[in-house]
């Protein structure tokens, strides 16, 4: 597993973020740069991919100001742009290949980025604040290389990187998915995230439940929901601790239908981010904690995970808490994460509320497990008696994706039923998204307040029904294969599943 | 009296109960006193006390027990009064006039026959009246006991049966029925009889425990060292061993009879009272008594021993300002003196369940609890909760005190889990009470049902609790309960603020946010007190203060039974503490979730006013995000209350306005769904529900209204053409015209 065989195939993908308000003068247009994948690639090659970018987005910005550029499609690539931070950019290049694998959906690749630099705020701040704090921008460099190449590794399949194609066009990146659960077990859960919060005094603080990698209950704002949702289902929850083959999330890997994920292949996600760690930064990156790194977080004997990620001031055998960053109250927090068979509890308390460090933090903790630990068990059970296993969401006969944006919940037929589908149905869907994409996206400055109705049905060259509907904010996406040829049997097996399953939410 | 008068009565309260006591009687007393009467019989069978002079018996209803009651008298012939007992339907007097004759009387004839012993050598211990169908009289004698059966037709009595056995003295309560025959030796060896109205049950053998003081010595037990108490429908005995010290306990069954454990006792002198269900040993020498709550199997005491006090005691210098009373002079102050002197005196006689009669100043006392004294003497709220939940004697009282310490623990912010046991305490007695029966909404009962139901829980060998609530005669008491709605009600704080400053002025808010939301004001909870009306009962001067309640109970229809409802809970609880409760409202809301867990946990419906509230407390601290979930997992359930407050409350944030109309459309409210619908400016989608659902009330203006105001030609042009279409003779209507004329108008408008 040496660095040629993983960097041979790096032509891909292009990565990079980097600063407007950084170079602005000749010969200094390297500190522009601040992260870029592949690292190998000469400087004059990664000043050209960001020469482009930067050339487009000063245009477009003329017409657009408020949102320049998304996109440029050109023969052979595609430049998908994202604007983490104001005048902080992220682009990603992908190649446009004849293959079918590399169909991509540029909503589904903007995600990508949207989400690792969300995850990036949430352990290290945001990079114009470490910016600030260094100006050579040393510590942003070598936290973003260490952070990026962690989180790419997770779309390492055997050497290649797969980013999210068009065979994952019944995903959604970016929306928490939930467990449903009856109302008694609802107000238990309830009952425990009250009992939980109140072991932190007076302070405010939040948390979020799941059992297995499924959302239960949360108490923190949107967004930030996301971003520990994500990580909880990337390195916390009892699948990603185990190994991270089972998990059967959109998030799990082996995303294209080919499953065999090895050991041989952890360590290759742990190599590839080890072998493409910059050189020309040279800086001691041992000492940069690692959120995103594999098989660092493991389960304690009190119940609480915990990791050798972060490092203390005293070499401590134990590693401390993690801090992370709300979105919300722009608050540091330290984070707490206890598990009890497939039920994992993130909790967050306010930094400014603990007096004295670790020790109060064991407190809290000692608190919870006294308090707690008798529900949480219960809870468990309930959740446990209820479920129905990996496939308990999906509906024969339909493939399907249920967005509600507003809630950023998505649910989905389960990623074993969604390969079964062929080829085309999945490429006539993606098309289709791409079209809904752009509808969106338009509506979204054309009446903000008002959300857009839309009903598309297709016939696919192979016969089968691709189907979108939008309403009020809650989006449905359905393969029908198999089906009958009329479009009035189509639109009848769209309203008995929304009747079934979304209360009647997408009616005629 | 007169207003201005009953005013000051506070004062004279506050005196008395200044003191700490848990239980105490209350001046005035019940004065049996005729001139040159002898001797005060007691018939528990009938609840009345006897008293003769002059040939003549006078007898005085005691229960209800009324001090001013006036009594009613009968001539009876000259001779010895051993006993005067009335017959259980009211119509003959027995006299024992000795140890081998009854005397019986017919009350309207005056008709006289006697009953004598047949033989020389066995002479009777006493009679009771009985209601088992079998007989009417039981005669208690050496041999054995005898059944009667009375002949109205020929006014006599005729045997039915005889039980014979050697009896020594017998103890016999109305209450349970139950007559307990001691023999032997040391008078230890008992055979019991419960003559209920199913019939005679004998009880097993059995002996009572005596501990020895020496070797040789063998103590024999006396009638006045055993007791029958009926506590919560379940019968006991209980027997002073004064060797031990011990006050032993033994329960009834149908077929055993049950050692359970012994209770020390301080005092030579011991004698016992029941005052709903509570039992009170009375340590007679040292002046205290000691409350047992024996429901459960623990044999704690309830709290310390304390002293029992006289209350109402009017004092002396306001005796001279009191003219009601007409001998109001020195000697009527000396008698009052005296009265605080004589408490467990050598002349006080304690008769079941929970009367004292002074023999020699011919007076009867009726015992009382001090709930919030109880109440105040202890820290678990939830154990003090589940004691309040079982009194039924006082359960205004009791519910107003567990009301107002519930507010309490929350307006104190206690930790999470004890505020959920108290909940947890409160609702499983409610839902204990729906099981049962007990508790009807607006069902009252004098306080005679209590204390004469259970007698026939000895066949259930089980713990009925609630039996003695089972009689409950549905006698309605015609307050008002409309008045109370609609606007905001003070209670005002009938005492000083002894134990909380928060009860000094408590607001019971109705709703008037929402258009039916009426508020669920049980007809049984409150009168609430503006001021007090002359209703009240003056002449005892003794308006016991509740310090903790700040609503008098004094005026309040009579609940069977201290249960809380969860609409009280609601209005009493939750909607005040939440006007108190300043600033963050999430542990409020933590307590809700407590309540709701509780109730599903019972299977309790909740009121919507109750999720309303929720809604608009999460809504306050825009918690949007845990409101959404709550409104998804059907935390709060939806309703039409529910959903128009979600509309409400989502005025900021438009997601939240979506739940509401969600809820709306899944209630199938297609009238609401299709107004808030079009409200939200979605006015085709509306109209495509109003075709599929075929609503018809909605009016066509509402729509052409909004899409006229949207200033958007398409909308509009669709909304006149659906109506056009759909809604037969729309074209002729003054609506189209208008806004046809409309429309041509904008659309024409960036041409000129």
């Amino acid at each position: 597993m040496g660095l040629s065989s993983v960097s041979s195939n790096t032509e891909d993908l292009q990565f990079c973020v980097f600063d407007l308000k950084r170079g602005q003068y000749e010969g200094q247009e390297l500190d522009k740069i601040l992260f870029f994948y592949p690292a190998d690639l000469p400087f004059p090659s990664q000043l050209s991919v960001i020469g482009l970018s930067e050339g487009l987005i000063t245009f477009t910005s003329i017409f657009s100001p408020e949102a320049p550029c998304e996109v440029i499609e050109a023969e052979m690539h595609s430049h998908v742009f994202y604007q983490a931070e104001p005048d902080i950019w992220m682009v990603m290049v992908v190649e446009k290949n004849t293959e079918v694998q590399a169909v991509w959906r540029i909503d589904a690749l903007r995600k990508v980025l949207k989400e690792v630099h969300s995850l990036f705020m949430m352990f290290h701040g945001s990079i114009r604040l470490l910016l600030m704090k260094d100006p050579t921008g040393g510590i942003v460099r070598s936290h973003l290389y260490t952070f990026i190449l962690d989180y790419l590794s997770d779309f390492l399949v055997g050497k290649k990187l797969h980013l999210p194609s068009f065979r994952d066009s019944l995903k959604e990146r970016g929306t928490v998915e939930m467990l449903t659960v009856g109302r008694e077990a609802a107000i238990e859960v309830q009952s425990l995230v009250r009992v939980v919060e109140s072991c932190g005094g007076n302070a405010q603080c939040y948390s979020l439940l799941l059992f297995q990698d499924l959302l239960v209950s949360t108490t923190l704002c949107p967004d930030d929901t996301i971003n520990l949702f994500t990580y909880a289902v990337l390195r916390l929850t009892p699948h990603a601790l185990s190994s991270r083959q089972s998990s059967w999330s959109y998030r799990g890997k082996g995303n294209s239908g080919s499953n065999i994920i090895t050991k041989s292949s952890t360590e290759a996600a742990a190599s590839f981010s080890e072998q493409h760690s910059p050189n020309s930064w040279s800086e001691d990156h041992r000492s940069i904690p690692r959120p995103l790194q594999h098989d660092k977080w493991s389960k304690g004997k009190d119940g609480f995970l915990v990791n050798d990620i972060w490092h203390g001031d005293s070499g401590n055998s134990t590693s401390p808490t993690p801090v992370v960053y709300l979105q919300q109250t722009e608050e540091r927090m330290y984070l707490c994460a206890y598990q009890h068979r497939s039920l994992t509890l993130l909790f967050v308390v306010p930094v400014s509320s603990i007096i004295n460090g670790e020790q109060g933090i064991s407190a809290v903790k000692q608190l919870i497990l006294d308090n707690a630990s008798l529900k949480m068990s219960k809870v468990e059970e309930k959740l446990s008696k209820g479920w129905g296993g990996e496939n308990a969401y999906h509906v024969s006969g339909y493939r399907y994706l249920l967005i509600d944006a507003d809630r950023n919940i998505s649910r989905a037929s389960p990623p074993s039923k969604v390969a079964t589908l062929a080829k085309d149905s999945l490429l006539f869907l993606t098309k289709l998204r791409k079209e809904v994409d752009i509808e969106k996206s338009r509506t979204r400055w054309d009446c903000p307040d008002h959300d857009r109705d839309l009903e598309i049905c297709i016939r696919a060259k192979n016969n089968a029904w691709v189907i979108a509907r939008a309403t009020q904010g809650k989006e449905l996406y359905m393969v029908l294969e198999n089906a009958n040829e009329t479009v009035l049997y189509a639109s009848d097996a769209v309203e008995k599943f929304s009747n079934r399953y979304c209360n009647g939410a997408f009616l005629d | 009296m007169s207003a201005k008068a009953s005013t000051s009565q506070p004062v004279v309260g506050l005196s008395a109960s200044g003191a700490l006591s848990h239980a105490y009687i209350k001046y005035p007393p019940l004065r049996c006193n005729i001139p040159e009467s002898s001797g005060l019989f007691y018939d528990d069978g009938n609840k009345i006390i006897v008293s003769q002079a002059n040939n003549q018996v006078f007898s005085w209803k005691i229960a209800p027990f009324t001090p001013a009651i006036a009594p009613t008298s009968d001539s009876i012939s000259e001779g010895p009064i051993l006993s005067i007992k009335f017959s259980l339907d009211g119509k003959l007097i027995a006299i024992q006039r000795s140890n081998h004759e009854i005397q019986f009387q017919h009350r309207e004839t005056g008709e006289t026959f006697t009953q004598k012993c047949k033989s020389e050598s066995e002479s009777i211990l006493g009679f009771f009246w009985t209601d088992c169908p079998l007989c009417d009289i039981v005669f208690v004698k050496t041999s054995g006991l005898d059944l009667f059966a009375y002949n109205s037709e020929f006014n006599m009595l005729h045997l039915v049966e005889t039980r014979k056995l050697n009896v020594s003295w017998y103890v016999y309560t109305h209450e349970s029925r139950l007559v307990l025959l001691a023999s032997g030796m040391q008078c230890k060896a008992f055979t019991g009889f419960q003559l209920s109205s199913v019939g005679i049950i004998r009880l097993p053998k059995f002996e009572m425990m005596m501990a020895k003081a020496e070797a040789n010595s063998k103590p024999v037990l006396a009638s006045k060292d055993v007791y029958i108490i009926t506590v919560y429908g379940r019968i006991y005995c209980l027997q002073v061993d004064r060797v031990a010290m011990l006050l032993h306990s033994y329960r009834f069954y149908r077929d055993a009879v049950v050692q359970q454990g012994s209770l020390p006792i301080y005092s030579t002198k011991i004698a016992v009272s029941v005052v709903d269900n509570v039992l009170l040993v009375h340590q007679v020498d040292a002046k205290v008594v000691i409350l047992y709550d024996i429901f459960l199997d623990s044999r704690a005491p309830i709290s310390a021993p304390l002293p029992l006090l006289l209350r109402g005691l009017p004092r002396s210098s306001s005796i001279g300002i009191r003219s009601n009373r007409k001998n109001g002079d020195n000697s009527e102050a000396n008698y009052l003196s005296d009265l605080e002197a004589i408490i467990y005196g050598d002349d006080w006689n304690f008769l079941t369940p929970d009367l004292i009669c002074d023999v020699s100043n011919k007076i009867m006392w009726k015992l009382h609890l001090d709930l919030e004294a109880i109440a105040a003497s202890s820290s678990d709220v939830a154990s003090v909760l589940e004691f309040l939940q079982r009194r039924k004697l006082d359960a205004n009282k009791a519910k107003h005190l567990c009301l107002a310490m519930s507010r309490t623990v929350i307006l104190e912010r206690r930790p999470l889990s004890m505020v959920a046991r108290v909940i947890d305490v409160l609702v499983s007695s409610y839902a204990h009470s729906l099981k049962t029966g007990g508790y009807f909404k607006g069902a009252r009962s004098d306080k005679m049902a209590t204390s004469s139901a259970p007698h026939e829980n000895i066949l259930a060998a089980g713990c009925m609790a609630s039996a003695s609530g089972a009689t409950i005669t549905g006698k309605s008491f015609e307050y008002g309960t409309a008045s109370l709605e609609g606007e905001y009600f003070q209670a005002s704080a009938s005492s000083g603020t002894d134990l909380e400053d928060i009860s000094t002025a408590v607001y019971f808010r109705t709703d008037t946010n929402i258009g039916t939301g009426k508020v669920p004001i049980d007809t049984g909870i409150q009168k609430i007190e503006v001021l007090p009306p002359s209703l009240q009962t003056d002449h005892d001067g003794t308006r016991n203060n509740l310090s903790g309640t700040s609503v008098s109970g004094m005026q309040e229809p009579q609940l069977t039974s201290p249960v809380i409802s969860p609409d009280e809970m609601y209005s009493f609880v939750f909607c005040p503490a939440e006007e108190e409760m300043a600033g963050d409202p999430s542990y409020l809301v933590a307590i809700m979730i407590e309540f709701l867990r509780s109730a599903s946990s019972e299977k309790i419906k909740v009121h919507p006013n109750f999720y309303v509230l929720t809604v608009q407390l999460l809504a306050r601290n825009e918690q949007f995000a845990e409101l959404g979930l709550f409104i998804i997992n059907k935390v709060l359930e939806p309703s039409r209350e529910v959903a128009l407050q979600l509309l409400e409350s989502g005025r900021q944030n438009r997601q939240t306005r979506k739940l509401g109309l969600d809820m709306l459309r899944q209630l199938n409210l297609h009238h609401d769904y299709v107004v808030s619908l079009a409200q939200e400016g979605y006015y085709l989608e509306a109209l495509r529900y109003t075709r599929k659902h075929k609503v018809v009330t909605v009016r066509p203006s509402l729509f052409l209204e909004g899409a006229f105001a949207s200033k958007d030609p398409q909308i509009l042009a669709a909304v006149l053409r659906f109506f056009s279409d759909f809604l037969p003779g729309f074209s002729h209507t003054s609506d189209h015209k208008i806004y046809y004329h409309l429309l041509t108008d904008i659309t024409m408008a960036p041409v000129t």
